[in-house]
């Protein structure tokens, strides 16, 4: 079943436009971004004394950057993707084709996050071209990019649970996406809140509760226990809290 | 043995949103291998009580067993069994016919998708489209589609909400042809708003006003059980002139016009003796030219607007 839906999905994608579009401007927009931070990179080495261009880190001004940005470019293009999933169904009222048949609302919720989640991953295929040039051009130090696409994996699952859940609250899609990039935009503050606060207690909650501190860890490679709760957790949650939107046509 | 001849029943079914009550207390049942029309004016509650009976909307109190089962949003043994077109068809404009009808046999675990599709698709005379998308066909063709997305996973039981609304005559007779073929098989659960439709089609009818049952039963029994006395007519010579005939009950003559050669006379008799015999020789006694003598059935146009109040 879950395979039907997935399928089905990805097919709705790729029947429009929407998919190339977004996939299109995500590699155009992080080709960009991936060219200004070698161009800084290289003017940077060049600038300095040889002896000291070996203290600046491959890894830290252009890997971790890209990757920090790329996250950034989620923003925009998760709630692009998830908001017409229910809100769209809702208002054609094609979501009662599911609800007609013997299919959970977990089912489906599943089958929707992973079928956005594989439109994610085939925009992150396409930035795999970088590490290849740099290759090409004889650095070697990559050290940390399996963790960075990781993070940046976990990230979007994340965005795309908090999607869902806001494209099943209103049969509006701009409303949907509106939500979505509050949401998003809160997990990020909520951490810069932890960073403002004096009390050391509040300032570790906050620092848990928002999204940028795990991030932040795992593109280092630092990935530890709390960090890989905190997604299942955060993910976990927000697919329950959809089921349970869903579930409103039962009250 | 208990021979299950109720496939649906409805009990006392209310449903309520806040603020405002959808439905009240309906109670109706539904026989096996019947065509049982669904009347009311719009905003009766037909759609409604249609969707809580699909199992799309739980009821506020109540119940509705179907095939021994009761019907809740959750119970799953009961999804493959019922089809719904409701009144908007749950069709996806990006996709071809043939995808979106392989969509549905999946959902609803069919095992042999394409001869299941290709079968529906024929029987709809769908299969000149099967390769366009849905979001292109005409009007027609989309409830057609919708239709085929009914009974795609050959459930027992459907609930057609309205499935000729706005379409053109053709298509309309078509589809009726089509519903009526359906019901050698399955029982239907059907509203309308064409009337004559329902005469039709129909053999049990539910009329339904400001949420509650005003009417249910057979079509016949109903015709009988709202029959305002007994209308007769009568047609005899154009330059004769009908006799008092009050000797076989109280009558009011309601109508009288020229068809052809004869003059006819609409006569509403108080009672429901059917005095025709009586009546004919009588006339013929008197020597006049009787050429027609026939008692009307009431219109079911007339029970609809007598039940629902909108005739006063």
């Amino acid at each position: 079943m879950i395979w039907t839906l997935w399928k089905k999905e990805l097919e709705s994608y790729f029947a429009s436009p929407l998919a190339y579009v977004l996939v299109g401007l995500f590699s155009l927009i992080s080709g960009v971004i991936f060219f200004n931070l070698l161009a800084t990179y290289t003017d940077g080495i060049q600038a300095i004394p040889q002896n000291m261009a070996q203290e600046i880190s491959f890894v830290e001004e252009v890997v971790l950057r890209l990757f920090a940005n790329i996250n950034f470019l989620m923003l925009v293009f998760i709630p692009l993707i998830t908001m017409r999933l229910f809100s769209e169904e809702k208002r054609l009222e094609t979501i009662d084709l599911y609800w007609l048949a013997p299919v959970r609302e977990w089912q489906v919720v599943l089958s929707k996050g992973l079928a956005a989640f594989t439109l994610i991953i085939a925009m992150l295929v396409m930035t795999g071209i970088f590490p290849l040039i740099i290759w090409g051009v004889g650095v070697r130090d990559f050290s940390l990019l399996g963790t960075a696409y990781l993070g940046v994996a976990l990230n979007a699952l994340c965005y795309i649970a908090l999607g869902l859940f806001c494209s099943s609250l209103s049969g509006n899609q701009i409303i949907a996406a509106l939500l979505s990039v509050l949401g998003i935009m809160f997990l990020w503050m909520i951490t810069w809140g932890g960073h403002l606060n004096s009390n050391f207690l509040v300032a570790e909650i906050f620092t848990y509760i928002g999204i940028t501190s795990h991030f932040e860890r795992i593109l280092r490679g630092l990935i530890g226990t709390q960090d890989i709760i905190y997604y299942l957790t955060f993910i976990f949650l927000f697919g329950f809290l959809t089921v349970k939107s869903l579930g409103r046509r039962n009250w | 043995m208990v021979i299950m001849d109720k496939i649906l029943v409805v009990d006392g079914v209310t449903k309520e949103y806040p603020g405002r009550v959808a439905v009240s207390k309906l109670s109706f049942e539904v026989k096996k291998g019947s065509i049982h029309g669904f009347l009311g004016p719009n905003g009766a509650g037909k759609s409604t009580t249609m969707k809580m009976i699909a199992g799309l909307l739980p009821v506020s109190s109540g119940s509705i067993t179907l095939f021994g089962e009761t019907v809740q949003p959750d119970n799953l043994t009961l999804k493959n069994k019922i089809g719904l077109l409701p009144e908007n068809a749950p069709v996806y404009l990006d996709q071809t016919v043939e995808q979106y009808l392989k969509l549905v046999s999946k959902l609803h675990g069919v095992k042999h998708v394409k001869d299941q599709v290709d079968k529906v698709m024929t029987d709809l005379s769908l299969l000149d489209v099967r390769k366009r998308l849905i979001g292109n066909l005409s009007k027609g063709y989309k409830q057609r589609v919708g239709l085929a997305q009914a009974i795609v996973y050959d459930a027992p039981f459907l609930i057609l909400d309205e499935p000729t609304n706005g379409l053109d005559p053709q298509t309309v007779v078509e589809l009726r042809e089509f519903i009526k073929k359906l019901s050698a098989e399955k029982t239907i659960l059907f509203s309308s708003h064409v009337l004559p439709e329902v005469e039709q089609l129909c053999d049990q009818i539910t009329i339904i006003h400001q949420g509650k049952i005003r009417a249910t039963g057979d079509l016949h029994e109903i015709h009988q059980k709202f029959r305002q006395g007994l209308v007769m007519r009568i047609g005899i010579g154009q330059q004769e002139s009908l006799p008092d005939l009050s000797s076989f009950g109280k009558y009011d003559i309601t109508h009288e016009n020229i068809v052809g050669k004869e003059k006819q006379y609409h006569l509403t008799f108080q009672d429901d003796r059917d005095a025709r015999a009586e009546i004919a020789k009588y006339l013929m006694n008197k020597g006049l030219n009787l050429y027609t003598l026939q008692v009307e059935s009431p219109e079911l146009e007339d029970i609809f607007l007598h039940v629902t109040e909108l005739k006063k």
